[in-house]
């Protein structure tokens, strides 16, 4: 056997256990996955499963709550994303200097981000309730909020549960960006300040286009893991009042495993999965764009 | 000679060892046999883990208890029976799962066993409304009662006293005390309820509508969910919350609710039987020399048709034969006159007897049982339906009920919405 083909044999051979594995723990969950969202399949009325064809999608865009699903969930990725960024890169720019202070409060700062979503919603549940948390019940008495509590009004649980999120993340995307930020090449900078350049300049000219690598990571990162929220959801709202916190992850989890709708959760779970994709794979084309323009390539 | 003799002492000592091993798998029948209960985090539970040792001893059959909360027994247990995976052995199973249970085959029928053992058991000392309630569905019987939970009302009666009023009989009664016995700037208030979108607001709120005369399923068992006298009953139940509980009920469940009792807080609640050895408990409450418990409220001019909740045991019908008999003594064991006794004395609050309802010693702790006795006399089971369509159609309500409470609905409104969910499952 030539040489040419003994290599081409031998690294087929050596991507079998890569390949044998994206097939049992990748494809072959998310093609059941997909098989059973076009089945009205209940696994408490099994004698009831019938074909349904495309009718568990369509009915999570007719379907009010789905609907709001959706909305809740891009509103809670949207806000809590942005402002983790906003306050990430200020943390992480007010971090920057290398002294031992500095050391210390990075790691301090990382406390929320080593607690459980779960066990953070408790906390927050517990914190905010109007009429024994140590936080909500004064917010309560001066006035400042809905006498029942920020988590049981309507209109303010979905920015409480954002600004749960972004006292959890933050920190996370601080690391990231101190790292690409810690990662800069500093002749550039200290040759900005020889021609005199000012600080806003600086952070505008090259500060960010350079940490543009980093902060699309965070970006992506904090994105995909705030678009499937679940946990602290779950635990201090359950998705209320009404359905005003209800999101994508915990609706499909209520249809799966509350209400054994295999079919519709498995639309909603490949739902999300396509939107996840996209977001990603919109981020991805982003990266490769700045790296062209950044570096020429 | 000398041979024949260690012969015939060999076989001798070998018949005696077998005889012996037989008389004590006679003692013993389950003597090898691992039983697995999965069992709702309820009071309850830890006593059944406490008393296991003791079966075990009388059968030889190891219990091991799987204390998992509501959520994850129902998740578990209902896998375990689609994956024919035999996890568990008994199953704690939820009054309101019955129908799934029964439509599914997921239990084994116990009629014949009930039938063979009947004398065993004293059917006759149990309250036929737990009987048919926790376990039977539709002439099927796919579990046995072990704990029965009676709605009843618990009130502060030194509060009570102190504003000249008598324990709410009816619903209008009620509702004036509740209102009358409310002082927001004393941080006092006359009713609590669960107000917690899903099961907590929906449970509560069924109770209430049946007291009210609503009902959430039509006689031929379609949901009527947007019916008048629901709609009514959704309005009294919101202005209570609005004019008489605590400001943030609406986002309690039961912990919740209980706990505003036991601080004193909420003067009158309605509650399931089970919390009430927690009232008397100066560990964690604070209202133990003010308690009183009676029955719920009615209309005066209906038969009283008091809320009955609880839990069946069931027999996993994967599980082989053998497993099953063991399984369905200890059911049998745990029932019995005795042990349930003992299961109630170390605080399970899970009656069943009569007898249990004048024992001397269960009195003397538990003042409160002929309110209990009254209640599975005249309880009503079905309040709340136990079809396979049961949770999908409490989610609905859940979200509902909760809407209306803080103010997002109205309650025509929500309930509509509600019922054409529900008609969606039919």
């Amino acid at each position: 056997m030539a040489f040419a083909t003994r290599r081409k044999l031998f690294l087929a051979i050596m991507a079998v256990p890569v390949v044998a594995y994206v097939l049992v723990v990748g494809i072959w969950p998310l093609a059941q996955g997909i098989w059973y969202s076009l089945y009205d399949y209940n696994l408490i009325r099994p004698q009831r499963t019938k074909f349904a064809g495309l009718d568990n999608y369509i009915e999570i865009i007719t379907d009010p709550v789905s609907r709001q699903a959706l909305i809740n969930t891009a509103i809670f990725t949207v806000g809590a994303v942005f402002f983790e960024l906003l306050l990430g890169f200020a943390l992480a720019l007010s971090l920057w200097r290398d002294d031992r202070f500095n050391r210390l409060a990075l790691a301090l700062i990382l406390i929320p981000v080593t607690i459980t979503p779960l066990v953070v919603g408790l906390i927050f549940k517990g914190l905010l309730a109007a009429d024994y948390g140590m936080i909500g019940y004064f917010l309560a008495q001066w006035g400042l909020t809905d006498p029942r509590g920020l988590l049981a009004d309507q209109h303010a649980a979905l920015a409480t549960l954002i600004f749960i999120d972004v006292w959890e993340w933050t920190p996370l995307v601080a690391l990231i960006l101190l790292a690409g930020l810690k990662a800069l090449p500093s002749d550039i900078l200290e040759a900005a300040s020889v021609d005199g350049a000012t600080g806003f300049q600086k952070l505008r000219i090259i500060v960010i286009p350079l940490m543009l690598p980093a902060i699309l990571l965070a970006l992506i990162l904090r994105t995909v893991d705030a678009f499937r929220v679940f946990d602290t959801v779950y635990v201090a709202t359950g998705g209320g009042p009404g359905n005003a916190t209800n999101t994508l992850m915990l609706h499909a989890v209520k249809q799966g495993l509350e209400f054994f709708n295999i079919g519709r959760a498995s639309a909603i779970a490949n739902l999300t999965l396509l939107i996840i994709a996209l977001i990603a794979a919109g981020f991805v084309m982003m990266i490769r764009h700045a790296d062209r323009k950044a570096n020429g390539k | 000679m000398r041979n024949a003799n260690a012969a015939k002492y060999a076989t001798a000592g070998l018949l005696a060892c077998l005889m012996g091993s037989t008389a004590l798998a006679q003692d013993k029948p389950f003597s090898g046999i691992t039983l697995t209960i999965a069992s709702q985090n309820d009071q309850f539970a830890p006593v059944i883990a406490e008393l296991a040792p003791k079966f075990e001893a009388e059968t030889g059959a190891t219990v091991k208890v799987d204390i998992l909360d509501y959520g994850s027994l129902l998740t578990k247990t209902t896998a375990d029976y689609i994956g024919d995976t035999e996890g568990y052995d008994l199953v704690t199973m939820d009054i309101v799962w019955a129908g799934e249970y029964a439509e599914n085959g997921y239990s084994v029928e116990l009629s014949e066993l009930i039938e063979r053992d009947a004398d065993e058991i004293d059917v006759d000392d149990i309250y036929p409304n737990l009987m048919m309630g926790l376990g039977n569905y539709e002439g099927q019987q796919i579990a046995f009662p072990f704990a029965g939970y009676a709605n009843v009302l618990a009130y502060n009666k030194t509060r009570l006293d102190a504003a000249g009023l008598e324990p709410p009989k009816t619903m209008e009664e009620f509702v004036a005390a509740a209102e009358k016995l409310t002082d927001p700037a004393a941080g006092l208030y006359g009713f609590v309820a669960n107000g917690q979108k899903g099961p907590a607001s929906a449970q509560d709120w069924m109770q209430y509508n049946s007291e009210m005369g609503g009902s959430i399923m039509s006689e031929d068992g379609m949901p009527t969910l947007n019916s008048d006298a629901n709609v009514e009953s959704l309005k009294v139940y919101r202005d209570l919350f609005r004019n008489a509980a605590p400001p943030g009920a609406a986002g309690y469940d039961w912990g919740g609710r209980e706990e505003s009792f036991r601080q004193g807080v909420a003067a009158l609640m309605q509650t399931w039987s089970v919390g009430a050895p927690g009232y008397y408990n100066p560990e964690i409450s604070k209202v133990v020399d003010d308690v009183a418990i009676t029955t719920a409220p009615h209309p005066g001019d209906v038969a009283p048709s008091y809320g009955i909740g609880g839990w069946g045991m069931a027999i996993n019908a994967d599980v082989s034969p053998e497993e099953q008999e063991a399984a369905w003594a200890f059911i049998k064991w745990l029932t019995s006159p005795e042990i349930h006794k003992e299961f109630n004395m170390l605080g399970a609050g899970s009656f069943l007897r009569k007898s249990e309802m004048t024992d001397p010693d269960l009195m003397a702790k538990f003042p409160f049982l002929p309110v209990l006795a009254e209640t599975f006399e005249n309880g009503n089971y079905d309040y709340r339906p136990r079809i396979p369509e049961y949770p999908q159609i409490q989610d609905f309500l859940g979200t509902a009920v909760n809407s209306v409470l803080v103010g997002d609905a109205d309650p025509k409104e929500a309930l509509d919405a509600a019922q054409a969910q529900a008609e969606d499952l039919f």
